[in-house]
């Protein structure tokens, strides 16, 4: 019988743990954690201009956006697969063949229906479902082609996974904007936990084409220029006006940490608590002002946490320099911790832009002690809102840290990981 | 809510105390069940945009104007208010107050294109502007079109407080959906969960469908001998779950009990089942283990039955491999035959009408329109609602492109085993 450990947001049998043995990451930084490591460390965003040729942005509007730069992804995916994939799909199969390698697991090891799949994505595989569309509208219904349909649903690339590797268990694909990359792995490690499966994949994938960058932007969500001041991400500061959409694709291993120790594999981390809640006054594109049931629910999961909020070495927060998103992850993040001082708040989406693969790479680095530069952007602090983020310096390697991922429309994830034994 | 509650923590059974559904037959679930046990079908002409270029002229679509009530927030898109009006239909006749335990509700729902069918007619009018930017149109139809659309509707509509999750697997989102809400009940993670599925039709998954050819001309005859595709359908189908021990506390009446569910992968091909059904199988399968049933306790089944001569195949093989030679004799139905297919809703409705039947001790029928197949080892019910000699556990399955397979397992509640 398992023994239940506590309540709140997430009960855990203590029967097994879930470790993280693997990381994938193809994104703005480039290809591997050592490229991410690396753009964090230096502190200042991965931006390139965007195509704005088809004349879709505002004027005076976002330029820039963290987009992948190096798409030669033949090392992972030999050019005969990645003719039937979708942009988003390679960067998947590309990203969990990177995984694998790093978790020691060769693709045979993965294969079966014990390998468990959960993604996320907020935009899917944009591009081919711009094209899809275009076909209807313009050129006729008939025109559409089979192709571009099958890889424009959102569950395309975890399926285009599952056949690369023959990962033949549950294939979930979320999309809960923001909060998806932490509640896909929370979902992953809860299966692994409860023996539901033996080992997931689970991370998130982003493409950010001209029209959803120029979409985003007419929405008034994106950092854009003004003036002298440059167009960049500022998180927490006073100035800030927008985020960097970002895109790339991160996947991670989990397995049972006594299956993971049994192998000799290293871990990377053990996921540790992970929580969800709404916030019902958000609006349907934007965030709200309701505090209160995001840092109760935060709150009664740092006390599940040993040593409570004060065991909390580090906070990898979802902060991306939007206006009311960052007022209300500051606002969370003061209710939950009360009395306690909150310790330092890594911002790796200044860095990384608004791509939640880039969160999951910096809660791992950051795990692992991988030095974080000055918080870009963040030169004026915001009186209402009361959080500095870190100001740059090698912190010790913190024994457990807490990834924040608040979402527009309201909904919250949180996930807490630490260090393996 | 007379009775007190007791407090949170892992349950042993999951009860369903609320139903909700819209659907091509009607808004509210006796417009359901008065549908599902006629037998006639809801798929037939539709309007809900310009289909003249395509191939097939047929769909079932919800009727708005008889829709009751007026739902706030004109930045919903259709597939946000179906799921509103379903989940608000569930809550009530579960006779919940969300207001009461906000923080310990989730909602847990699944949806293939959200949104999409607003997203099309913005981009129609952005295409159509050229180069023209200063005429682009408002955003407010995009407000809502990610997928996350309908469940944050939920949960914004009730005064949600506690998770939400929205799954968006194909045609698997509803069922898998569910099965998480199943999953967080058992854990202890909330005390009530509202799950379910809403899509609407959109000329993107028409068009889609029409170009795999997998679009019938005719209303689809799942499981038949002449079956040549599937039909569209719309709407949304919610279900509240809880601990069993705190629905009857609360002096609820169960409508049955969620027992179990389970998913998998065929890992294949993108767009076609694998033939034989393994993992269709393997999803059945993991779905009895969950609710810890014998393939021979199971009563009937609600098919995922598009009416693809391939999906149907390799169901059939699946349910011959789990169920053996009492395939034969295993009632089977596919509520697709009478609501189309759908999509990301279609597991959640396929539940709700799963329960309906256990309920009712009967199982709808599909229409008794075209010939046998004598590959279709199944005995399909068809014309009239077959009654049920037993009526205590029925299964009920969802297979998705990307080879993704779903499946639930439910009980009549009073027929579970309490030893388990």
């Amino acid at each position: 019988m398992p023994r239940w450990r506590s309540r709140a947001t997430e009960i855990r049998t203590l029967d097994a743990e879930a470790v993280i043995t693997g990381l994938g990451t193809i994104g703005p930084c480039g290809h591997g954690r050592e490229a991410v490591a690396a753009a964090l460390a230096a502190g200042r965003p991965v931006a390139a201009a965007v195509d704005r040729v088809a004349g879709l942005h505002r004027e005076g509007g976002a330029r820039l956006a963290a987009l992948v730069g190096e798409r030669d992804l033949s090392r992972w995916l030999p050019p005969a697969d990645a003719r039937r994939m979708s942009f988003p799909s390679k960067l998947v199969v590309a990203a969990v063949r990177m995984a694998l390698a790093d978790a020691g697991l060769a693709v045979t090891e993965a294969q079966g229906p014990r390998t468990g799949v959960y993604l996320s994505t907020t935009f899917g595989t944009s591009l081919f479902t711009e094209r899809l569309l275009k076909q209807i509208l313009l050129e006729g219904a008939e025109a559409a082609q089979p192709f571009y349909f099958s890889e424009s649903v959102a569950n395309a690339p975890a399926a285009q996974l599952a056949l690369a590797v023959g990962a033949r268990g549950p294939n979930v694909t979320l999309t809960q904007r923001e909060s998806g990359p932490l509640l896909a792995v929370a979902r992953a490690a809860q299966a692994v936990r409860e023996r539901r499966v033996d080992r997931a994949f689970a991370g998130t994938f982003e493409e950010i084409t001209p029209l959803v960058h120029a979409l985003l932007d007419r929405f008034g969500a994106l950092a854009r220029p003004d003036g002298a001041r440059a167009e960049m991400p500022r998180p927490f500061d006073r100035r800030r006006d927008g985020f960097l959409a970002g895109e790339g694709a991160t996947l991670l291993v989990l397995e049972r940490e006594d299956a993971a120790r049994a192998r000799g594999a290293r871990a990377l981390a053990r996921v540790g608590w992970s929580g969800a809640a709404f916030d019902a006054t958000a609006g349907v594109s934007d965030w709200g002002d309701g505090q209160a049931p995001l840092a109760a629910a935060l709150r009664a999961g740092l006390d599940l946490v040993p040593d409570g909020a004060a065991g909390v070495a580090a906070i990898v927060s979802g902060a991306s320099g939007a206006r009311r998103g960052d007022r209300l992850e500051a606002r969370v993040l003061r209710d939950a911790w009360g009395e306690v001082p909150l310790p330092p708040v890594l911002v790796p989406k200044a860095v990384v832009g608004e791509y939640g693969g880039g969160l999951l790479a910096a809660g791992l680095l950051a795990l692992q002690g991988s030095p974080f530069g000055p918080t870009p952007g963040f030169t004026e602090p915001d009186p209402e809102l009361g959080v500095a983020p870190h100001a740059g310096g090698t912190l010790a390697i913190p024994a457990r840290v807490l990834l924040t991922g608040l979402a527009s429309g309201g909904a919250a994830g949180w996930l807490v990981l630490e260090q393996a034994s | 809510m007379p009775g007190a509650e007791p407090g949170p923590g892992p349950a042993r059974h999951v009860a369903v105390t609320g139903l909700g559904a819209v659907s091509p037959l009607g808004w509210g679930l006796d417009s359901l069940w008065d549908g599902l046990r006629s037998g006639g079908t809801a798929i037939g002409p539709f309007d809900r945009f310009d289909h003249s270029g395509h191939r097939t002229h047929i769909a079932a679509q919800v009727d708005l104007a008889a829709q009751p009530g007026r739902l706030r927030g004109k930045r919903l898109s259709l597939a946000d208010r179906f799921a509103v009006a379903a989940a608000r239909e569930a809550v009530a006749r579960a006779a919940i107050d969300v207001g009461r335990c906000a923080g310990r509700t989730g909602v847990y729902f699944g949806t293939s294109t959200g949104g999409m069918l607003e997203t099309e007619t913005y981009f129609k009018t952005l295409l159509s502007a050229g180069g023209d930017r200063g005429k682009l149109p408002a955003l407010s139809p995009l407000a809502s079109q990610q997928s996350n659309g309908p469940g944050d509707a939920v949960a914004r509509d009730l005064g949600v407080g506690g998770p939400v999750q929205t799954i968006s697997t194909a045609c698997a989102s509803g069922a898998m959906a569910v099965g998480d809400a199943i999953l967080a009940i058992r854990r202890g993670e909330v005390d009530v969960a509202i799950t379910g599925g809403s899509d609407s039709l959109c000329r993107l998954t028409y068009a889609g469908f029409n170009a795999l050819r997998a679009v019938d001309e005719r209303p689809c005859r799942p499981f038949r001998g002449n079956r040549a595709g599937l039909s569209l359908g719309e709407g949304a189908a919610a279900l509240v779950l809880e601990p069993l021990e705190r629905a009857l506390a609360r002096g609820a009446r169960p409508l049955a009990l969620a027992a179990g569910g389970a998913a998998s992968c065929d890992a294949h091909h993108m767009t076609s089942p694998q033939p034989e059904g393994l993992g269709a199988a393997e999803a059945i399968r993991g779905a009895l283990a969950d609710a810890q049933l014998d393939p021979s306790e199971i009563d009937f089944v609600n098919a995922h039955g598009t009416g693809t001569p391939l999906n149907d195949a390799a169901e059939c093989a699946a349910l011959v491999a789990v169920f053996g030679d009492r395939a034969r004799e295993l009632p089977v139905t596919s509520t697709k035959s009478l609501v189309g297919h759908l999509l990301g809703s279609a597991g959640a409705l396929e539940a709700v009408a799963t329960i309906l039947c256990l309920r009712h001790g009967e199982v709808h029928p599909m229409p008794d329109d075209g010939a046998s197949d004598p590959g279709i080892l199944l005995r399909l019910v068809l014309g009239r609602p077959l009654r049920l000699a037993r009526a205590r556990h029925a299964l009920s399955t969802s297979l998705a492109f990307g080879g993704a397979n779903a499946a639930l397992a439910f009980t009549r509640h009073g027929d579970q085993d309490p030893g388990r």
